[in-house]
Formats: C-alpha cells, structure tokens, sequence
C-alpha cells in the first residue's frame, strides 16, 4: 500500500477511531474540543491522492476505495467544510453537558459524509451512505426540543426510504454486473445494457433524489436544518447533502446518452430550482430559507447532471462537482452566519452582515465571487437551449432568495446585546467565507479548464450580472408587496403527509384486530387445517 | 442406490463428535437433576465442552469438505439410524453453542442457587432445561431419521415450554398450557405425515427416503401434513397465536433462547423435508403458498410490532416478522431457474437469516430484560434517557436493531442482499418489495424504542435495581457478533454446499 | 373389507374426532384428551402399516411397532406435562380455563417486566 493509498484509509478510519474513543466517558467528555482534527487526514487525502485506489483486506470491512477528480474536489471541500464547523462546534458546545453525545454522532456522520467521496465497490458505498444519512438524525434532534423531534423523525423516515429505493438500486445493478465484480464502475459500465435499465435508474433517482432534496423529496430539508444547531446545519446542508450528488455523479451511466432519462432528471432539477425559491421566501426563519435555497441549488445541480446523461456528456460531472464544491462552502458559512448572528446582539450586526451579504449574493452568482465561477462551470453542460435559459433565470430568483434571507438574518439577530461574540466563534466563520471565494478560484483555475480571461471577459461578467440585478428588482417588489404573500408552513407539502398518517393508524388497527382473530383457538386450529390442506392442493397443482 | 445414500451410510472418523454433541447436553440434564443444588455449575461447565465439540464439527466438516456421519451401534440405515452433520448442521450447532453459552453467561446471575444450601425450583428448571434445548437442538441438526427427529422436536417443546413459565404466574402458566397444546397438535399431523411415509416407502431415513419417493398422492399428503405441522411450531403467520404471550412472558434469557433457537428447529425441519427428503417434488405453487405466508407474516408481524406498547412484546412481533424471511427461502430457490450459482444465493441469504436472526435477537431479548431489570417495567414510552444509565445495553439494542433492518454490515443486511438478489434473478420481484417494506417497517419500530431511548428524560430517571456490567457485556460481545457475521467473506455459502450433492440444484422441473 | 382396511377407517376416525375436540372444545382438559385421541389414531395406523408390512411374508413389521412404543412414551410425557401445567394453573387461578384470545398486551395496571 503506498502512501497516497494508506491516506485514503487513514482519511475513513480517523473520525471512525475517534468514535470509537468515545466508548470511553473521560474522552468521550473531551472529544467536542477535537473534532477539528477528525477531517485533516481526509484534506491532505484530497490533495496527495488523486487517482489512488485501494482494496482493503477482509478484516478492514473489505472496502474498496478510490479517489477519481470530482470525488477529489468533494472530498478537499467537503474535509475544510467539517474542520471549520469543527471548531466552531467546539467553541459552541463548551461547556454544555450533552457534548459527548453530540460529538459521537458528529463523528459518525463525518466518516459517513467523507466515506461517500472515497468509497469505489458498492457495499462500501451503501454501507457509508447509511452512515451519512442516519446518523446525521442525532444531529438533528440534538436539542431535544418537540420540533426537533418532529424533523428528525420526518427526517430519518424519508432517509430510511431513500436507503431502501438504493438497497434495491444497488441489487439490481449488482445483478446486471458479468462476472462477481462489485465495483460501482463495473456496474455503472453494465448499466445500459441491463435487463432491468429502467428500473435501476429510477430506484437510483428516487434513492439519491431524496437525499439531494428533489421536489417532493425535499420536505426533511427546512424541517432539518432549521431544527439542527447551526454548527450541524452548516455541515448537513453543505457537506452530508453532497452524499446524493456524488451518488448521481458516480451511478448515472454518463457514457450512454440517455435522453429520456437526461431530460426528466432535468426537468425534475429545474422544478426544485424554481419550487425552492417559490417557497422559501414566503418563510421567515433564516435558516428555513436557507434550507429552501438548498433545495434550489441541489435542484440546479441534478438539472446539470440531467443534461449531462441527456447528451452523454462525461464533462458535466466535473461542472457539477465544482458548482457543488462552491456550494460546500458557501452554504456552511452562511448557516454559520445565522449561528453568529443569534450568538450577538443587533448593535454588532453590521460587521456580520456584510460579509453575509458577499456570501448570500457569491450563491446568487455575483461577480467575481464564486458564485460567478460555479455558474460559469455549469454553463457549458447546460447549453444554450430551454435548460440553459431557465438556470439563468433561477440565478435571478437565488437572488431574491438571498436577499429576502438578509433581510430575515438582520430581523432574527437577538434584541439584547448579549456582548461581544467570541472570536472563536467569528473566525471559523470568517475562515469558511473566505474560503468559499478563495477555494472556487483555485479549482476553476487548476482542476477545471477554466482561464482567468474567461472569466473576467465582459461578455461573461454581463452574463452574470443582470440575473443579480433582475434579481434585486424583484427584491424590491417582494418587500412592497410582500406581505400578501401565504405564510407555508416548514417542509410545506409534509403537512399533507402528516394528515396522511390517519390512514395508516386505521389500517394499523384494523390488522391489530384481525390479529385477535386470529389468535382465537377454533380459529388458529381451523387454519391449520386448511393450511394442510391447501399445501397438499399446492403440491398436487404443481404436477 | 443414488451415491447419497452410499455417502450418508458410511460411518466417518469424527462421527463420534455427533454422538457426543447430543450425549453431553443430555448427560448435563441428568447431572443436574441427579445433584440439584449444583444445576447452573454443571450447565456451566458443559458450555464450554459442547462448544468446544460443535467447533470441532464445523472444523471437520470444512476441512474434509465432507459430511461427519455417525452410525448408531454400527447398523446401516435402513436397519439403524444416522447422524449426519453437513456443512448446514454444522454452522447450526455453533451456532446454538454461541447462543447458548451465552444466555448461560448472561443467566448466571439470574439464576443461581440459594445462598442456604437448599435448591430453589426456577433455578433448577432453568438451568436443565436449557441443557435439554440444547441437546434437543442438536439432534435435530444432525437427525437422519424422520421418526428420530419427531423425538426430537417433541423433547424440544418439552423443554422449550417449562422455560415460558419460569416465574409460576396465572399468565405465563397459559402461555405454557397453549404452546404446548398447539406445538402438541403440530406434532401429531407431523407424524400422521411420518406414518404415510413409512407405509409407502418402507424406511424413514432421510437418504433412502430420497432416492424412493415419487411423484405420487400420499408424498403430497403426507409432506402437507408434515409441513402444517412444522408451520404451527414455528409460529408461522397466521399460527402464531402462541408466541407473543409466551416469547414475552418468559424471563429475558429464556426469551432469547425460545425466539433465537427453538422456533428455528421446526424451521429447519421444514427445509429438511423439503430439500433433502423430496428435492424438487413440493413443486412451484406449493413453494409460493410458503412464500405467501411468509410475506404475510413480514408485513403483518412488522406493523404488529410497531403497535405494541411493551418492548417485550415488540420484540416478540418481531420475531414473528423474522420468522416470515426464512420462508421466502422456499420460492426463491424452488422456482423454475433455480440452477447453479443463483439457487445457492438464496438459500444461503435464508440461512445467513436463520443465522443472524438467532443472534441478533438472543441479543435484543437480553438487552430487553436487563432494561425490564433496570426500570421495573417495559413500557416503550416510559424508555426516556435509559441510554444514559444503561449505555452498552442500548448500543447492543442498537446493533441487533441494524441486523433486523439490515443495514451494513449486519448479518442481516447480507441476508437480505441475498434473499433481494435471488428474488431479481429468479424473475420473482415481489418477494423483493415485500422484504423492503419489512426493512422499512422494522427500522420504524426500533426507532421507536431507540428515539426515547437516546433522547434525555422528560423527569430524572428511577432505577430500581443496578444492572452488572458483565450481563450488560454479554449482551454487548452477542449484538457485535451479530454485526460482525456480515464481515465473514462469503465462505459461509461455499460451507453450506458441502454434503448437499442433490439440492438445491436438481429442483428443477 | 380387509382387516386393514377397517382399522384404518378407525384411526381416521379417532384422527377426526381428536382434531374435532382439539380444535372446537375450548376446556384444556378436554383438549389434552382430545390430543390423546388424535395420538391413538396416529398409532392404530402405525399398527395398520405394520399389519400391511407383514403380508409381505413376515410374521409382523416390527419397526412400525418400535415406533408406537416411543411414541405411545412422548404422548405419556405431553400428557404428564400438560396436566402438570393446567394444575399449577388451576393452583394460581382456581380456574381451569384458557381464555381464547387473550388479549394483545397484558394488564397494562401490572408494573412487571415479566422477569
């Protein structure tokens, strides 16, 4: 095993030997003040592994694993993501009695979150994809409150659905695969030629789609990220979120071009793009909204890969991951940003609120910022036509979402002057804002093929500025006429749902009551009986 | 004569370790009885020994890749009767061993003798009793003979129902009284079936019975017959009338030993039959009429688990639900493409179900008790901030919880993978919709004892009694186990096929 | 009719009425006799499958009868065991009944784990 192989398990077993840690109650009550450290192995990975690949031996779970360019770019984004939230979380958590509790979970959902970019075979990849997406629950629920309670179990439910639409993806492409191979690539490979094609793919859609929020599958997300402390938020929609769209990313077979599929996917995408601004500024808790702007951007993301499988574009993959990168960062420090600003009171907000307005706008695609460039990334696979068109537009109406949070994030800041927030709470998030300008250009200029005239070329920078200004005018108008707006509630269509819950008590209740039918004597031995005789009719049937 | 029969009638070097396997348990019953005061001393020091000796089978048996036969006082079937360990029975009886030696451990706080010298009545029960479960396990796994196996399973019930009412109470004292009438009632239609099969064919041997039977009325008649019988002891949907009263009224370590093994027994007579003694004739609706039931008994034993107030009793649904995966072993490698490698993928998923089963719910059974021990009772809703106080209890709760939903890298996640790639592959998917939505209802009802039980206390939690850190071991070293079966390379199937030349393969029809 | 004929009817019989009284009778008591009956049927047709071997030239198949022997011993035990419980029941109740049906969950006013 060589270096850069052995740091790809190093990165997977850090955190998880960290959780194993806290089996004992003396580090498990000092573990908070080191989660910084969980993700560092997994960022020097990024950088030293590229293209490094690893079977693990049977006593080490049997992993595969393997570091290709996206998952590289994901993994490095995704690790600074988790290590500044980690020091945020420690400052956060100082002191509170259920820091061990938190952090165990944290752990748990970190090597989850950073397995999904490494893992190569497909039982490695189910195995840490659970790890993500139930884990993150205990992050969830961590205040303990009813509402916490709720989106957790909102949240777990659908989590658990999506587990069950893969499990069965991953059988059906497991059993296409020639040969004993269980490698995701071999599988992806046998995709199009599979007997079950069309099955595979919506299992996989259904599967990765509730994890990236795919209207109606994005109803956990502002239930969840409004009820998790804002250092978990920050890491659950920036980070554990990109679980799906890696998944996209490595089980769509986007050397077919598949343009039904493409298309629907697309299509699907650009409905949660518009859907999730539609809503979202009808709310107002901050991070509510900035739950709704996930679901846009994951939206946008699943449109971009939906072009890509369309027209077998291999090339939209890299778009993708860079879009996704950029929002790894920008999503974590403005959910940070929230935290901060609850932390402190109204007389210090200007301080925070402008370099929240930088970011808001940076995911809105202003330019210069890297926003600008994730846009430019994705433009290229998104072409020229319908798609191309209504991304451009949903930029516009990022803008309005970003502009109607600021102005929810100025009104949610505690009334009382709470004194001076704690650095060590300030500097993480500025650290994550910054990088989520710095980092974009480092990968637009290295990993992707992008030139610096590119993006500076006028043509370019009109491109991206007139949705952000077509974006302020319809700002303008949702502040005058806002208030006619309907108040939805979180998660919207969930409340459906919820409703829903009275049939399946009633049909509960209506097995529980066939169940004392049934465990009457005279009954049970009437049954058996016919049971004899039905197995001897069976048998005589079949000859 | 087919080689089979050839095979199966040849004594092997090791047979003496089948004999023992059976002896020793049997032997640990009379000891205890003969010196009551010393019960749990002698259980104990037989656990190890039987171990030991289901180790050295399933050390033979892979090693030689052949089955063990012993053949009793030197006389062939069809003049004597054989014992046989072939790669299944063998990972049965560690199996058994396993959870045996640990619910021993795990008991012997719970009952030990008297401190004054005189022997106390549960006690005593207890502890021959579960020699008695175990060496009528163990004749099970290794029985060759139909009539010797319907001895066997009648010593299993015998065993099994004093071990339901351990405490003397008016409700357990029913539970007892039903299991027994309805297991007894099961076991008459099994040996009317028995009857059939000897007046036509003239022997009972497992071997020579195979090589004679033919597509005829009274092989349909009698394997029905056999068949409802084994149904009704293993609390199949819908005769499971039974098993919630009697799984969750018992003491937890008698609960983890009635839901872990003993239902497994008439289960695995029921592949007995149905693969080694008529390989292909129950045919593909018969196998579906299985399947059916099965399913029913995924859903309906889920959704009734999920209703229950009482851990005990969830776990006991539970159980039931768990029950119905093993059956959809019958469609999936009964049908019409049953041939090679596939036929083997699902009939090693339901075995590595049979497997995990049995120690991830020894496990939870376990946990349960010691959180009924803990709290002074088992209402799900009054679970809040246990985590706390009994942490390694629940974590154990937890991983049995990951193996029953079958989440990786569980036993059960396996199983499950298996039993869903056996059912693409055979072209029967519903089997498949039906094993998720079981996942998906499972993992629901052990989020229900789990959320309260991780969230804090609404007020602060009453103890009643202190739990000892090594039950709460035992349990703990069970459920990883349970987690770990999953992480054996898949050397368990290449195990399974040893000493079964004629099926699953020759089903086809 | 042949002798074996007539004393197979007869355990049919006894089978039937066994399976009669252990299914409808709702007294346990009745049903450990019923389940008595339902054994007697099984072991005549033992007898009449021995019986049947014997025309083959032998004076008796004498496994069959091995085989009744063991089982007339297990139906002794499941007797033993079952009029052992429904005494202890009638001990702790003063009634010797099972009710049907019991309910799903036990008295939810007892505090006990059932251990």
């Amino acid at each position: 095993m060589t270096g850069a192989e052995a740091l790809l398990a190093v990165s997977l077993a850090t955190p998880l030997a960290m959780l194993a840690a806290c089996l004992s109650p003396r580090l498990r009550a000092r573990m908070p003040g080191l989660l910084a450290i969980a993700p560092v192995p997994a960022l020097a990975a990024a950088f030293l592994s590229p293209g490094a690949g690893v079977a693990l031996p049977p006593a080490l779970l049997g992993l595969t694993l393997a570091l290709d360019m996206p998952g590289a770019i994901l993994l490095g984004t995704a690790a600074l993501l988790w290590i500044i939230a980690g020091i945020y979380a420690a400052a956060s958590l100082r002191g509170q009695a259920n820091g061990g509790r938190f952090a165990a979970w944290w752990l748990l959902t970190l090597a989850g979150s950073l397995g999904v970019f490494i893992t190569a075979d497909l039982v490695s990849f189910y195995l840490v994809f659970a790890m993500v997406s139930l884990a993150a629950y205990g992050l969830v629920v961590d205040d303990g409150t009813p509402r916490a309670r709720r989106a957790g179990g909102v949240y777990v439910s659908l989590a658990v659905l999506g587990e069950a639409f893969l499990l069965m993806g991953f059988v059906l492409l497991a059993a296409a695969t020639p040969g004993s191979s269980l490698l995701i690539h071999d599988a992806v490979a046998a995709l199009p030629a599979s007997p079950w094609r069309g099955s595979t793919l919506l299992l996989l859609i259904l599967g990765f789609g509730l994890k990236v929020g795919l209207v109606p599958g994005h109803v956990w997300m502002p239930l969840a990220y409004s009820a998790a402390p804002a250092p978990a938020a920050a890491v659950l929609s920036g980070a554990a979120v990109k679980a799906g769209v890696i998944g996209l990313i490595r089980f769509l077979p986007f050397g077919a071009a598949l343009p039904d599929w493409g298309g629907a996917l697309a299509a699907a995408g650009l409905v949660s793009a518009f859907y999730g601004v539609a809503v979202g500024i009808t709310q107002a808790n901050p991070k509510t909204v900035l739950a709704y702007s996930s679901v846009s951007q994951m939206g946008l993301i699943t449109a971009v890969l939906g072009m890509g499988l369309a027209g077998g574009n291999a090339g939209a993959v890299l778009g993708a991951s860079l879009y996704a990168a950029h929002h790894i960062l920008v999503k974590g420090a403005l959910f940070l940003a929230v935290g901060v600003v609850q932390a402190g009171g109204a007389r210090r907000l200007w301080p925070v609120l402008l370099p929240a307005a930088m970011l808001a706008l940076s995911l809105a695609g202003l330019p210069l910022t890297g926003g600008a460039l994730a846009k430019l990334a994705v433009k290229a696979p998104l072409g020229d036509g319908i798609v191309g068109q209504f991304a451009t537009w949903s930029a516009a109406g990022s803008t309005l979402l970003m502009l109607h949070f600021l102005a929810r994030l100025a009104a949610a800041a505690a009334p009382a002057i709470q004194g001076p927030v704690p650095a060590r709470i300030v500097l993480p998030w500025l650290a994550a804002a910054l990088a989520s300008v710095a980092i974009p250009w480092a990968l637009f200029l290295t990993a992707g093929s992008g030139t610096l005239s590119e993006a500076l070329a006028p043509a370019t920078l009109w491109a991206a500025i007139w949705p952000v200004l077509a974006g302020g005018v319809l700002a303008i108008g949702l502040r005058r006429w806002g208030r006619w707006l309907p108040r939805l509630p979180e998660g919207d269509v969930v409340v459906l749902a919820e409703g829903a819950t009275g049939a399946a008590r009633a049909s509960g209740e209506a097995l529980e009551r066939a169940d004392v039918l049934l465990r009457q004597w005279p009954v049970a031995g009437v049954v058996l009986l016919a049971l004899a005789v039905i197995l001897g009719a069976a048998m005589l049937a079949g000859h | 004569m087919p080689p089979a029969v050839t095979l199966a009638s040849a004594a092997t070097a090791g047979g003496f370790l089948l004999v023992l396997a059976i002896i020793l348990p049997a032997a640990g019953v009379l000891l205890a009885l003969a010196f009551g005061r010393h019960a749990e001393r002698i259980a104990l020091l037989l656990m190890p020994a039987g171990f030991a000796i289901a180790i050295a089978i399933l050390a033979d048996v892979w090693h030689s890749q052949a089955s063990l036969v012993a053949v009793m006082g030197g006389w062939a079937p069809p003049l004597g009767i054989a014992l046989r360990a072939d790669g299944l029975s063998a990972m049965m009886l560690v199996t058994t061993a396993l959870v045996i030696c640990a619910v021993g451990l795990f008991a012997r706080g719970d009952f030990g003798m008297p401190a004054g010298g005189g022997e106390a009545r549960a006690p005593l029960v207890f502890w021959t009793m579960l020699m008695g479960v175990w060496s009528a396990l163990n004749a099970i796994w290794l029985g060759r003979d139909l009539f010797n196996l319907y001895v066997a399973l009648e010593l299993l019930t015998f065993s099994a129902v004093p071990l339901v009412c351990l405490d003397g109470r008016a409700e357990t004292l029913a539970a007892a009284l039903r299991y027994l009438l309805f297991a007894l009632v099961g076991s008459v239609l099994y040996l009317l079936g028995v009857a059939l099969f000897y007046g036509a064919y003239g022997t009972l041997d497992i071997g020579l019975l195979a090589g004679r039977v033919r597509a005829e009325p009274v092989v349909w008649v009698s394997a029905a017959l056999m068949t409802a019988g084994l149904l009704a002891k293993t609390a199949l949907f819908p005769l499971h009338l039974w098993l919630p009263p009697a799984h969750a009224g018992a003491p937890a370590a008698a609960s983890a030993v009635l839901s872990a093994l003993v239902v497994k027994g008439s289960f695995f007579l029921a592949v007995r039959l149905w693969f080694d003694v008529l390989p292909g004739l129950p045919g593909v609706p018969a196998a579906q009429a299985l399947g059916t039931l099965g399913a029913a008994a995924i859903i309906f034993g889920s959704v009734l688990a999920l209703r229950q107030e009482r851990l005990k009793l969830l776990i006991a649904y539970s159980t039931i639900a768990q029950i119905g995966y093993l059956f959809l072993l019958f469609p999936l490698s009964t049908g019409a493409a049953a041939a090679g490698i596939w036929g083997s993928v699902a009939w090693t998923g339901g075995v590595y179900q049979l497997v995990s089963h049995a120690i991830a719910k020894a496990a939870m059974f376990m946990a349960a008790g010691l959180i009924g021990e803990a709290l002074g009772h088992d209402r799900i809703a009054g679970l809040g901030g246990i985590g706390r106080a009994l942490p390694m209890t629940i974590f154990a709760f937890g991983l049995g919880g990951m193996s029953l939903m079958g989440l990786p890298p569980s036993g059960g996640f396996v199983a499950k993978l298996m039993l869903l790639t056996a059912s693409v592959t055979e072209g029967q998917w519903w089997w498949a919709v039906v094993i998720l939505l079981g996942g998906l209802l499972a993992a629901a009802y052990v989020f229900r004892v789990l959320a309260p039980a991780l969230a804090g206390a609404d007020e602060p939690l009453r103890l009643c009694a202190r739990v000892s850190r090594r039950r709460e071991a035992v349990v703990l070293a069970l459920a990883v186990g349970a987690l770990l079966l999953g992480l054996l390379p898949l050397r368990p199937s290449e195990l399974l096929q040893i000493g079964r030349p004629a099926a699953p393969t020759a089903i086809m029809r | 009719m042949s002798a074996e004929t007539l004393y197979g009817l007869c355990a049919a019989a006894l089978v039937g009425l066994g399976l009669f009284g252990s299914i409808v009778d709702p007294q346990p008591l009745r049903k450990i006799l019923a389940f008595n009956l339902l054994g007697g049927g099984v072991f005549l047709l033992f007898g009449v499958i021995a019986r049947r071997g014997a025309a083959a030239g032998m004076a008796a198949d004498p496994v069959p009868q091995a085989m009744v022997i063991t089982g007339i011993v297990v139906a002794f035990s499941a007797t033993a065991l079952a009029v052992t419980l429904l005494l202890r029941l009638f001990e702790t109740t003063g009634q010797a009944t099972l009710r049907t049906g019991a309910p799903a969950r036990p008295d939810p006013d007892s505090d006990r784990a059932g251990s």
